[in-house]
């Protein structure tokens, strides 16, 4: 069992507060959402836990261990992987490169004997990713791009996985495979943070849902308490509410 | 509705008080440093009075030039993002043009100063902006600084087309030596009209950029380009503006200067370094702070040269302050954070040679270049010996700029180190092994730099490589444990029962060890390792979170490539037979990673390129002086010979994967059986192709779209009818 927790995390750029004392557990066997309109802080937040971000206050820690003296890379070690809103795959490399340096960089600090490529294939077959295995990265479209960055996260073999809108440039049928893939490895015991702005996705997948809104965690709780919350429905929902009516 | 809590303020104060001590640390150290050295090597003149102002009058007009040249600096850079490392060149060129009409054909020095600042140097930077810069907006960084590092060897080798550098230039400080006396020392009125000019400027530009329509849309420009354009500022004139505006700032500074430096390539080197100090203090953003970093500087030097004395092996550091200030000021900066992909818009250089592909290259090369060798007269086989021996330190680069993103401009540095320790330990006697100490003493301090680099990024990186190769080659290997200003000899050998004496033999022997670095090389990029290390260049952020120790790799890569510079630095040592530190001269570097880029930076074949590329001209040039008829050909290709390398780079600008690339494209699809390259071929123009229906379907238009398709829409849409003038339907 993992359990990761942002406790009273705050991020402030000069006098910006983009993140203000957000507390929150992700637990494995379980999608946790993290969802609010654009600006709300949730790609700060996940550059926090990552380590990308400094916070102005507040502590991340993974099974009771405090993150705040790891750097990035030690708590990749640790078993934290992301993707990114803003696509960071690794553009000159072959999509099987992009998934094989993850594993090949997890074998220095695994402790189970395993074999890097064979590894990168079962992963690209699981996202299915396989027939772009070949393709660089830099050429394909979004969608296929975030996928690449799901499949690199994955090699990590991480025990937190944070999903930065994964679905966005997917198409429906995409996405609902996409939904089928978090589940099986929240099955799995994978403890997942889903920052997505499609509604549908997220209340199908999430077990959990913490709502996001300037900076503060304005709401949380299952997907049917958050669709009834007054809050959610004022800042969030009901923007979308009424713009699809 | 509550208000929303405003304690962002409160909480700033007491946050991380552990960076504020941090932050102050490196200046007081920097400042500790600055003492010991000043009491150490005090030269017991006493501090009067007199001293001091005679201090300050050399100093406040040295500032004000440094000032000028770094604020044209600041100013194209904070505009269009483009580092200008020809910004002293174009100093030169005005400096040059000054002289010509002035001293040459004898105008009047006031109208020879405004024809030159204000009528040659605007137009100069607005071609320039229209010719070449403007197509460098937004392009690899990379890229950018080596079109201009090109410009800065290309604009040299015009002015020595134009102007003889052998013949003397000099120009008469205006008004004479003539001035007016402060406490018993003369303040010249030409020291006082840099000092005067440098002052209104500052004024003049702060004002240009807070309170204009103009310096607003400048600083707009800036931040974001599209945006801003999307807002009606017309960014293109503004760069426009700016680079023009940067022109005469640079062609001030050059026409003030050169009274003292005289007009030639030294005046570039003059300014060069010490511009880009004084911009570092300002963060190459702050004009006030850039003015400051000129003032610190200036004061710096001149204090040194009225009350410090250095002696022996420090001796030459006293000329080097200019870029140990670089140097510490980037050390200084705030670290930067990690590095995230701009994932669309630059496509990488990244092209992978499948390794038996390479290894078949190489054999040729092993086997074609000897033979090319040998049909060449003495002089050029020792050239072509000479740019071998060259190649293997630019492939120092490959990895480390080429795959790892790396920026260093100091390959020749450490192959100055590889050569001074091979000539001190077994380089004499000539041991086959003792080769391998220039690679193992270059390597540490690879190392060691890299330590101090990995906080630095891009063009900080590339600056704080430069002015550690003009520190190394002044300071360092002037060393009396180095060559200390005198030349070592290191005797080519019999190996293997073979003479190295004759340069046929050695030639033949540096192919074949550019071949094995060059296959080792490739196999590492073939490796985890290697892969690791493109994906860091392509986001060192997402390399991170998946594990990657970003500085264990950077110090490691840097290790490696000093290795291999340093070796490379043993056979040049080799080559020369008597080798002194004039070798390894850091804008001779600049030139050699110029031309690695121009080849193809993370190719070995681009080592090559970059070694033997100047040959063909001077072997055309050669033969054209032998033929009568071709006689006229000479002296053309003599200046061509100069300005060429510094203008090929402009070819970088189209094909950022370098020549060797660009040509290979072009002829692998020629090469029959070459089923692959076909396919990459058809593949690249279906891209284009669909690149631009894209585009085209972006703005509403489709290709599609023919005149009669036009007129069933029209039709549809009943758009004759309403056209028609009325009644005549």
């Amino acid at each position: 069992m993992t359990s990761l927790t942002v406790h009273d995390v705050s991020v402030r750029f000069g006098g910006l507060t983009a993140v203000d004392a957000a507390s929150f557990t992700v637990e494995s066997g379980s999608v946790t959402g993290l969802i609010g309109p654009n600006g709300a802080g949730k790609t700060t937040l996940f550059n926090v836990i990552t380590g990308l971000q400094a916070p102005s206050g507040g502590t991340v820690t993974l099974d009771d261990r405090d993150l705040r003296k790891a750097k990035p890379y030690k708590r990749a070690r640790l078993g934290i992987a992301r993707t990114f809103q803003r696509l960071e795959a690794f553009g000159s490399l072959t999509v099987r490169e992009n998934v094989l340096v993850a594993a090949e960089m997890r074998r220095r600090w695994s402790t189970t004997k395993y074999d890097a490529a064979e590894e990168t294939e079962t992963i690209l077959g699981r996202v299915g990713i396989q027939h772009l295995a070949d393709a660089r990265a830099e050429d394909l479209p979004t969608g296929n791009a975030r996928l690449v960055e799901v499949a690199r996260a994955l090699a990590v073999k991480p025990s937190v996985l944070l999903l930065d809108e994964p679905s966005s440039g997917l198409d429906e049928s995409e996405t609902d495979v996409l939904g089928v893939l978090m589940h099986a490895l929240a099955q799995e015991g994978l403890a997942i943070l889903l920052v997505e702005h499609d509604m549908p996705l997220v209340m199908t997948t999430c077990n959990y849902i913490n709502v996001l809104d300037f900076g503060k965690i304005i709401a949380r709780g299952t997907p049917t308490e958050i669709q009834n919350d007054e809050h959610v429905q004022r800042a969030y929902l009901g923007s979308v509410a009424k713009a699809e009516s | 509705m509550a208000k929303p809590k405003r304690s962002a303020s409160t909480h700033r104060r007491h946050s991380n008080p552990d960076v504020s001590v941090r932050r102050s640390l490196g200046p007081i150290v920097a400042a500790t440093v600055v003492l010991t050295v000043a009491v150490a090597t005090w030269g017991g003149r006493p501090v009067t009075g007199e001293s001091l102002i005679q201090l300050l009058i050399f100093a406040l007009p040295l500032a004000g030039i440094f000032a000028l040249a770094a604020t044209g600096l600041v100013v194209v850079y904070t505009t269009t993002g483009v580092f200008n490392f020809a910004q002293g060149a174009i100093g030169m060129l005005a400096a040059y043009v000054y002289w010509q009409l002035h001293v040459d054909w004898g105008w009047p020095n006031v109208l020879s100063v405004a024809v030159t600042v204000l009528g040659f140097a605007p137009a100069f930077g607005w071609m320039l902006n229209r010719l070449i810069m403007r197509h460098l907006v937004g392009k690899d960084l990379v890229v950018q600084l080596m079109v201009t590092v090109g410009l800065l060897l290309g604009f040299i080798g015009v002015a020595n087309t134009i102007w003889d550098p052998n013949q003397s230039h000099t120009v008469n400080p205006f008004f004479g030596i003539e001035g007016f006396q402060i406490s018993g020392v003369t303040l010249t009125w030409h020291r006082l009209i840099a000092l005067v000019v440098a002052v209104v400027l500052v004024v003049g530009l702060r004002f240009l950029l807070y309170a204009t329509r103009l310096g607003i849309a400048m600083r707009a420009v800036v931040d974001n380009q599209g945006l801003a354009q999307l807002s009606g500022v017309p960014s293109e004139r503004v760069s426009s503006f700016s680079w023009m505006l940067g022109s005469c700032l640079a062609a001030l500074a050059g026409v003030l200067y050169a009274n003292e430096i005289g007009v030639g390539a030294s005046l570039v080197l003059a300014t060069l370094v010490p511009a880009f100090a004084a911009a570092a203090v300002g963060r190459m953003r702050s004009l006030p702070l850039t003015y400051l970093g000129a003032l610190i500087l200036a004061l710096l030097m001149q204090f040194a040269s009225v009350y410090l004395s250095f002696t022996g092996d420090w001796q030459p550091a006293k000329e080097r302050i200019p870029e140990v200030m670089l140097f510490v000021v980037l050390l200084l900066l705030p670290p930067a954070s990690l590095k995230f992909a701009r994932f669309s818009g630059v496509r990488r250089r990244a092209r992978v040679v499948p390794p038996r592909q390479g290894a078949i290259g190489l054999a040729v090369l092993v086997v074609t270049m000897p033979l090319f060798g040998l049909l060449q007269s003495a002089t050029n086989l020792s050239r072509l010996t000479l740019a071998m021996g060259l190649a293997i330190v630019a492939l120092s680069l490959v990895p480390l700029t080429g795959w790892a993103g790396q920026v260093s401009f100091a390959p020749l540095a450490f192959a100055g180190i590889g050569a001074a320790a091979f000539a001190h330990f077994g380089g004499e006697s000539g041991r086959p092994l003792a080769i391998l100490i220039g690679a193992i003493a270059a390597a540490p301090v690879g190392a060691a730099l890299s330590l101090i680099a990995v906080r630095l990024q891009g063009l900080y990186l590339g600056l704080a490589t430069f002015a550690f190769a003009y520190f190394t080659r002044d300071a360092i290997l002037n060393n009396s444990r180095m060559y200390g200003g005198v030349s070592l000899t290191t005797p080519r050998q019999t190996w293997f029962g073979i003479s190295f004496s004759g340069n046929q033999a050695y030639l033949t022997l540096l192919t074949v060890v550019f071949a094995i670095i060059a296959l080792a090389l490739m196999a590492i990029r073939t490796s985890s390792f290697g892969r690791r290390l493109v994906a860091m260049r392509d986001s060192e952020a997402a390399s991170a979170t998946v594990g990657v120790n970003i500085f264990e790799t950077k110090v490691v890569v840097f290790t490696i490539s000093a290795f291999v510079a340093g070796l490379g630095g043993s056979f040049l040592a080799m080559f020369y037979i008597n080798t002194d530190s004039g070798r390894f001269e850091a804008i001779a570097g600049l030139g050699l990673v110029l031309q690695m880029v121009v080849g193809g930076i993370a190719l070995v074949s681009g080592a090559v390129f970059a070694g033997v590329f100047q040959l063909p001209i001077i072997i055309l040039r050669e033969k054209s002086a032998e033929v009568s008829w071709l006689l006229w050909l000479e002296p053309k290709l003599r200046g061509l010979e100069q300005i060429a390398p510094g203008f090929a780079a402009l070819g970088i600008i189209q094909n950022p994967e370098g020549a060797v690339v660009a040509v290979g494209k072009g002829f692998a699809p020629l090469v029959p059986g070459d089923t692959a390259a076909r396919k990459v071929a058809s593949a690249e123009r279906a891209r284009k192709a669909e690149r631009y229906a894209a585009q085209s379907s972006e703005i509403g238009l489709s290709i599609a779209l023919t005149a009669s398709s036009i007129a069933e829409v029209e039709r549809q849409l009943r758009v004759t009818d309403a056209l028609a003038p009325r009644g005549s339907s």
